[in-house]
């Protein structure tokens, strides 16, 4: 059996586990999945001005009982560190951050580069779990251990998306 | 009109619904005038009250959701005015104690000192309901209307920096614990 397309294994490992609001800075990969939330009314998604922003919105779903998970672009990862490390860590708040991972094989963007380099060391010095499926055989069960272990733990867990997985963009 | 005035007015007028207060003097005075289950409050995380109301309010649609920001705070998030306008939930109701200054650290005016405008900015984003007011009479009066009105709601409160009560000491987890259980009901 051919294995489930990445987009459809997230979209499925958020229902089952009741991750129902999506609040959301676009970037292409994140979009492919993030655009099946949208269409899906069990799904309510968040379109937010800022990545910061969208870890407030999340973590105020989280206090209020529900659960949220935040997709954005490793060069907006940045933006969220004053919510993560102030807000998240500190009250323990459970967020899963899917970020589209820029900056590596076959980038065109040179901006992209330094952001997405960055990632992974905040998420170390910061303590966050990150886990980045390669094959899209493993993206069911990277999705399903992330989300256990983020609600589990009380406090935020990454997954990467690589272009490995999502393919790279190409310059327009 | 004082920031604890209209702390008392608030607390006068909620049951079981929630209150999520910014750091610093926001959080002090609600500790101060009234400690409760709803009440959530901040020790960082500057800026992000509004957006954490806007995920409260989105999450307990039946109740109405305060939020007491603080004008420093606000400009550090003002594309939250624009995402709040674009969910458009009818139960948040953002109160921002507008004292024209970083108050917590020094007193240092801000931009609502030198001509921002705090409600003209909530207007142009698409909050539909927005007040401001510099009287407890005003305050009162907006809040009675939020509280049986759709919004949402901004409501600008200027108000007369006189310092703050000392800064509650509890468990950060434990508040954020007891917050999420009002919800269980
Ligand atoms: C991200 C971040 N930047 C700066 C600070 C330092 N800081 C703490 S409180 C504060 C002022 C908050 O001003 P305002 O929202 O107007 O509230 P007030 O203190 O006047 O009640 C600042 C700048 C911080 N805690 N976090």
């Amino acid at each position: 059996m051919p294995a489930m397309h990445w987009t459809d294994a997230i979209v499925e490992g958020l229902r089952t586990h009741e991750v129902w609001t999506v609040p959301y800075v676009p970037d292409a990969a994140g979009w492919q999945v993030v655009s099946k939330l949208e269409a899906d009314p069990a799904f309510t998604t968040v379109p937010s001005t800022r990545e910061e922003e969208a870890v407030g919105i999340a973590s105020g779903v989280y206090a209020a009982g529900g659960r949220a998970a935040v997709f954005m672009q490793s060069s907006g990862f940045g933006n969220t560190i004053n919510a993560l490390a102030q807000l998240c860590i500190v009250n323990r708040i459970s967020v899963p951050l899917f970020i589209g991972m820029r900056g590596g094989l076959g980038e065109f963007n040179a901006a992209q580069i330094p952001p997405a380099q960055a990632v992974v060391p905040i998420l170390d010095t910061l303590g966050i779990p990150h886990y980045a499926p390669e094959r899209e055989e493993d993206v069911p069960n990277v999705v399903d251990g992330a989300l256990r272990l983020c609600y589990a733990g009380r406090a935020p867990v990454a997954v990467l998306l690589y272009s490995s997985l999502v393919g790279a963009k190409r310059a327009t | 009109m004082r920031r604890e005035e209209g702390v008392r007015a608030l607390l006068d007028r909620v049951t079981d619904e929630p209150i999520i207060a910014n750091l610093g003097p926001a959080t002090a005075d609600l500790f101060a005038a009234g400690d409760r289950d709803a009440n959530l409050y901040s020790f960082g995380g500057m800026g992000l009250v509004s957006s954490i109301g806007l995920g409260v309010a989105m999450t307990a649609p039946e109740r109405k959701v305060y939020v007491t920001d603080g004008d420093g705070s606000l400009l550090m998030n003002l594309g939250s005015l624009a995402t709040i306008a674009r969910m458009r939930p009818p139960n948040l109701v953002l109160i921002v104690w507008d004292n024209h200054q970083w108050a917590e650290t020094g007193g240092q005016p801000t931009h609502t000192a030198t001509g921002t405008d705090l409600a003209g900015i909530a207007s142009a984003a698409g909050i539909p309901r927005v007040a401001a007011v510099s009287t407890l009479e005003a305050f009162e009066e907006a809040l009675d209307q939020a509280a049986h009105e759709d919004g949402p709601w901004c409501i600008v409160a200027d108000v007369e920096e006189r310092g703050r009560p000392a800064r509650p000491i509890l468990d950060i987890e434990a508040n954020l614990l007891r917050f999420r259980r009002t919800f269980e009901a």
